[in-house]
């Protein structure tokens, strides 16, 4: 019994940590910007099939693959800053909003017309399966999302604890006029916040890609339980996006098993009904303030 | 030369005018003073130096150079420094990384002198370095208010523009920073202070100036300014009627 | 008496309206044949198909009209309710062999109560957050259609829908379906045209323009979003209802979220707040695909950025660019609307009770003290003014009169009533009107619009009826001295008009209170003099007391007969003008003293 337990939380783990990843992404252009990007979940898309065409088609190593695809993103990243954001960055939220989803629908149909509908299979990392440790059996590519996942998170932590590049990230989030007023390049802080959250992004799709098949609807499922991960774990809080993320993993992993299979996705979505009515700054978020 | 000049100003805030025509100049090495109530365009003035916004007409002139359309973080990369309204300190980071942040505009520095450099701002604000590790959000009006000009003062700028210092803090505190204030300027620092306390801003001022609905009404010297009926008046009313002897 | 800006012997005002479009029952006939065309002329049945798609999507779209472009509420579920419509009438006909007529109100009604469910949840949410409620609505129905086989089918869909009968006669012929499609939509255009002319109309779009503002004014804001919701969504009901009867086949893919962004894109692209916007966007985005065929792959993506490049150069849609301008160019004519009445101010003084008690008032944001135990009486048919130094708490202390905030501890009663625990639309409705520091107007709404919202107030002794509302708007805006420029949109009149018709919005509910934030802000020396002028007409008003807070001490001087003076939170003088503006402690508040610098 405690076997199948441990099985589930694992699988529910990596799931979570996919999430997480994403959901960071999406948190770092809020709290910089302000702008919730609806097609955050496009970034892990584009990088998967970006790895397709390197690692299948062009037959390239895969190190190379992977750091060229991210390059492939950081270039979408600053695409994005200065088509999407930029353009819009005195307006109210609702065009801003419309306008991301209309990049998600750009990305996902230039995809769709350069590589076709058809889902493709990417292959592992590693060719071994994985290894049994007692009565669980530890994926490859699933402990690689989870090692990989610690790594990106810990990179995040030093980045933005201890040096100077993330202080001034942190202090353009904080307020930003005041940033410009001590000299801080704040467009470039943005830009960099665009590119470093499009890697991330595309850094969940590349791990995911060989557990899902590489589809033009990949990321948008991903993308919603991104967002849901973000509101149940504090609207933009950097730890309750990763917190809630794993915890939208686990929660998803045991419905899926003791519920229903289909109804899964469905618990997600109630989870942020629930706490959008009850809590809707989340687990760690500040409360969503009264103003005049 | 004066050190910073401004030639006729004017600031709209969409179709509201701010300010009408807005001359005044600070001469190296002095603390000046802008005096008015609330809404007669004080913060505009400093806004507009400093770069957050630009005159709609007029000049301005820093060290000889005209400044008024450059970005704010360009004019504090020429040496001056802004500390708003509000201190607007960086709630989320400790005090050591806020002080840190002030000397963003002067391209890479060696850690050492960093280290440096905020050590003697320990010195000119010892509570700050009891606190060196607390959150700018958790410290009161009157740490704040220090920390945001410890922060100015790591740009190392030539001139520092102080916007009410005093405001919401209790008298006491006042005090402690004016005797900061006077500290900097001994130091050699250039100050234009905005404040709606003009008694306390003319005990350290060398000249001060008076707006009033966005325009220059009085200039002088603290003491031609103190005890001025007119500079009273100008807040607070009291025998000055708003006469219609304007044309329509 | 009171002075009144227009008394019976003065001149009709004459009132600008923009030209009526002459020669409307010419268009208005085609329309009506429009869909008879088919009839006449040979049409294949794949353009039926699509003329058959086009009048069914419009029908959500139009709700997104409402529900967007009038409220100001963000719908990502659109699709969602579309479906619950089309489904409704799929198992009422197909698994129950019920007529489509039962059918039919069952899906209105079903999109509809779930609308309404939505829409309590914008008691809590707004922007962002409403998006992502209504997106998680969306993502559980999808699921449900797909998973809850038993009942939907699943991904395979409900096929073999029939055709309605309408007296006897079944509509099976796709050209007599597509009139019955086009008369309903027919039917919609015209209520989505008529309502921002009512009063429900205008207080969503004032909730749109400035949620708050419209709080004060007396807006039920709460209510208008919920209604917004439920028309919406039962409008799109009704459509989903009709295509499942017109394509007789119903499938999950059809009501998905992607569904749900396209006629969000298809409202976006022919004009948010507009019914012809409406189905002009629905029939562009339908067409466009056919007409952009040669283009294949590579459309669907233009179309993903050409929702971008809306956004950025066109967000009021092609439409709003039309009637921009078309507005333009064309000139309002003045229409002669006779004379204005005289506003009626007065207010009956029951007792010499004090119309407003602050009573031992707090409000703390976390430990920060803003408003420290502040007790204030105002005297009804007074001008009582509260001044104090910059963050010394009086707009606060405004705002928790108002019932922005809670006080932290103290209370509020309002002539004789515990007004703490009511919300401010509720104020309002108990006679307390407002003006704000920063001017909140309904920007894109015409004067006389702004000012009816203020009318509309619950509890404004009027007779029912928007003539009624009109007549006293007007009187409102005569009496600050716009009735000329009723009908500009406000956003377009010079600060000191807007000004102007901020307050005529406030006196247009016929306030027992009058609560006035800094209203010469901002204002020029002649400006300035007029408002004057205008406190003390208001002054000599019956029974109207003014709490007005202000910087301008001279103005102050002229029109208040009490004042009430502020600092740190707490009050530290009281009285009449003369003495108070003389009292070393204020003094002190404002310029500091020698004392403080010295010691």
């Amino acid at each position: 019994m405690l076997a199948i337990n441990l099985q589930i939380l694992f699988s529910g783990l990596a799931v979570g940590a996919i999430y997480a990843l994403v959901s960071l992404g999406f948190v770092l252009i809020i709290r910089a910007t302000n702008v919730v990007n609806f097609a955050q979940g496009d970034f892990p898309m584009v990088a998967a099939f970006a790895m397709l065409t390197l690692l299948s088609s062009l037959k390239l190593p895969y190190l190379l693959s992977f750091v060229l695809s991210l390059a492939v993103m950081a270039v979408v990243g600053v695409a994005f800053n200065y088509g999407v954001y930029y353009p819009l960055r005195n307006r109210t939220y609702l065009p801003v909003l419309i306008s991301t989803l209309g990049a998600g629908i750009f990305m996902q149909n230039a995809v769709l017309a350069i590589f076709g509908p058809q889902p493709h299979p990417l292959p592992k990392v590693f060719r071994a399966q994985g290894f049994q440790v007692g009565g669980v059996f530890l994926d490859s590519q699933y402990l690689l999302i989870l090692a990989v996942t610690l790594v990106a998170v810990g990179f995040q932590y030093f980045l933005f604890e201890y040096t100077l590049l993330g202080k001034k990230l942190q202090a353009t989030s904080q307020d930003k006029d005041m940033a410009r007023l001590v000299g801080i390049p704040v467009a470039g802080m943005i830009t960099f916040t665009f590119v470093y959250s499009a890697a991330l992004g595309g850094l969940a799709g590349i791990l995911v890609a060989p557990i899902l098949f590489v589809s033009i609807g990949m990321g948008s499922t991903i993308a919603l339980k991104a967002f849901s991960a973000t509101i149940i774990g504090g609207f933009g809080d950097v730890t309750g996006a990763i917190v809630g993320g794993l915890l939208l993993g686990v929660v998803e992993a045991f419905a899926a098993a003791y519920v229903s299979v289909p109804y899964k996705d469905a618990f997600a979505f109630l989870l942020v009904f629930v706490f959008l009515l009850l809590r809707p700054q989340g687990i760690f978020g500040e409360k969503v303030s009264e103003k005049a | 030369m004066p050190l910073l000049e401004l030639h006729q100003v004017q600031s709209h805030y969409g179709a509201v005018q701010a300010l009408k025509g807005v001359s005044l100049r600070v001469e190296e090495g002095e603390i000046a003073t802008l005096l008015g109530a609330n809404g007669a365009g004080k913060t505009t003035t400093l806004r507009t130096i400093s770069g957050l916004m630009h005159p709609s007409a007029g000049g301005i002139t820093f060290a000889g150079r005209e400044i008024h359309r450059l970005r704010a973080e360009q004019v504090v990369r020429l040496g001056i420094a802004h500390v708003p309204e509000g201190r607007h300190v960086f709630p989320g980071l400790t005090v050591t990384e806020n002080i840190m942040l002030g000397a963003s505009s002067r391209g890479r520095l060696r850690r050492a002198t960093l280290f440096a450099e905020i050590e003697e701002m320990f010195e000119i604000f010892p509570d700050l370095k009891r606190l060196s590790s607390a959150l700018g959000w958790s410290l009161s009006g009157g740490q704040q208010q220090m920390l945001a000009v410890a922060r100015g003062l790591m740009a190392k700028p030539r001139l520092l523009l102080l916007d009410e210092p005093s405001l919401g803090l209790a008298p006491i505190i006042v005090q402690q920073l004016f005797e900061v204030i006077k500290r900097i300027r001994a130091l050699g620092m250039t100050i234009l202070l905005v404040e709606q306390n003009a008694h306390m801003a003319l005990s350290v001022a060398d000249r001060g100036y008076v707006l009033e609905t966005g325009k220059l009404m009085l200039e002088g010297t603290p003491a031609e300014l103190l005890d001025n009926e007119e500079v009273r008046a100008a807040y607070l009313g009291g025998g000055r009627s708003p006469s219609p002897n304007v044309t329509a | 008496m009171s002075e009144a800006a227009t008394s019976t012997m003065a001149p009709p005002i004459t009132v600008r309206r923009p030209r009526l479009r002459p020669r409307l029952i010419p268009p208005l006939v085609v329309l009506a044949l429009l869909p008879f065309l088919p009839f006449a002329i040979t049409v294949s049945d794949y353009t039926l198909n699509i003329l058959m798609q086009a009048t069914t999507y419009a029908m959500p779209v139009l709700g997104l009209a409402i529900v967007l472009g009038y409220t100001g509420q963000i719908n990502l579920a659109q699709a969602a309710f579309f479906g619950l419509g089309a489904y409704a009438v799929a198992l009422v006909t197909v698994t129950l062999g019920q007529s489509f007529w039962i059918g039919l109100p069952i899906g209105v009604a079903l999109a509809a109560g779930l609308g309404f469910v939505l829409g309590l949840t914008t008691l809590r949410l707004g922007g962002h957050y409403l998006a992502m409620i209504t997106i998680s609505f969306q993502q559980i129905f999808d699921l449900v259609l797909n998973n809850w086989i038993a009942v939907t089918r699943g991904p395979d869909g409900i096929a073999g829908i029939a055709r309605p009968s309408l007296f006897g006669w079944v509509l099976a012929d796709a050209r007599t379906y597509l009139v019955l499609c086009a008369a309903v939509l027919y039917a919609m255009v015209a209520f989505v045209w008529w309502l921002p002319s009512t009063r429900l109309g205008r207080a969503m779009r004032a909730v749109r323009e400035n949620e708050l503002a419209a709080e004060v004014t007396g807006v039920h804001t709460l209510r208008v979003k919920v209604v917004a919701f439920t028309i919406s969504s039962a409008l799109a009901g009704m459509g989903g209802v009709l295509f499942a009867a017109g394509f007789a086949y119903v499938s999950p893919d059809n009501f998905s979220f992607g569904r749900s962004v396209e006629f969000l894109t298809m409202v976006l692209l022919g004009g948010v707040q507009s019914p012809i916007g409406a189905a002009l966007g629905t029939v562009l985005l339908i067409l466009l695909p056919e007409w952009l065929r040669f283009l294949k792959g590579i459309y669907l993506a233009v179309y993903g950025l050409a929702v971008i490049l809306i956004m950025v150069f066109m967000p009021e849609g092609i439409w709003g660019l039309i009637q921009t301008v078309w507005k333009r160019l064309a000139r309002p004519a003045p229409v002669e609307v006779g004379r204005v009445r005289p506003l009626e101010l007065d207010i009956p003084v029951a007792d010499t009770s004090p119309i407003l008690h602050l009573r031992e008032v707090r409000k703390h944001f976390g430990g920060v003290k803003a408003v420290a135990g502040v007790d204030i009486q105002v005297s009804r048919g007074t001008v009582h003014a509260l001044i104090g130094p910059n963050g010394s708490g009086k707009t606060t202390i405004l705002n928790v009169l108002n019932g922005i905030y809670r006080p932290t501890a103290g209370g509020i009663v309002l002539d004789g009533e515990d007004v703490t625990g009511r919300s401010p639309h509720e104020r309002a409705g108990r006679g307390l009107g407002r003006t704000f520091q920063n001017i909140r107007l309904f920007s894109a709404l015409s004067a006389l619009e702004n000012v009816m919202v203020g009318a509309q107030r619950d509890g404004n002794p009027l007779p029912p009826g928007n003539a009624a509302l009109r007549e006293r708007a007007l009187s409102a805006l005569g009496f600050v001295g716009l009735a000329d420029r009723a009908h500009l949109v406000v956003k377009n009149l010079p600060y000191g008009h807007q000004r102007l018709v901020e307050i005529a919005r406030a006196l247009a509910g016929h306030p027992k209170l009058l609560l006035l934030d800094e209203p010469a802000a901002g204002l020029n020396p002649v400006e300035k003099q007029s408002l004057v002028e205008l406190l003390k007409r208001l002054r000599s008003a019956h029974g109207l007391t003014i709490f007005l807070i202000e910087h301008d001490m001279g103005l102050i001087e002229q029109v208040s007969d009490r004042i009430s003076v502020i600092n740190f939170g707490k009050k530290i003088a009281e009285g009449a003008p003369a003495e108070v503006l003389r009292h070393p402690d204020v003094i002190a508040a404002y310029l500091g003293t020698p004392g403080h610098a010295a010691a």
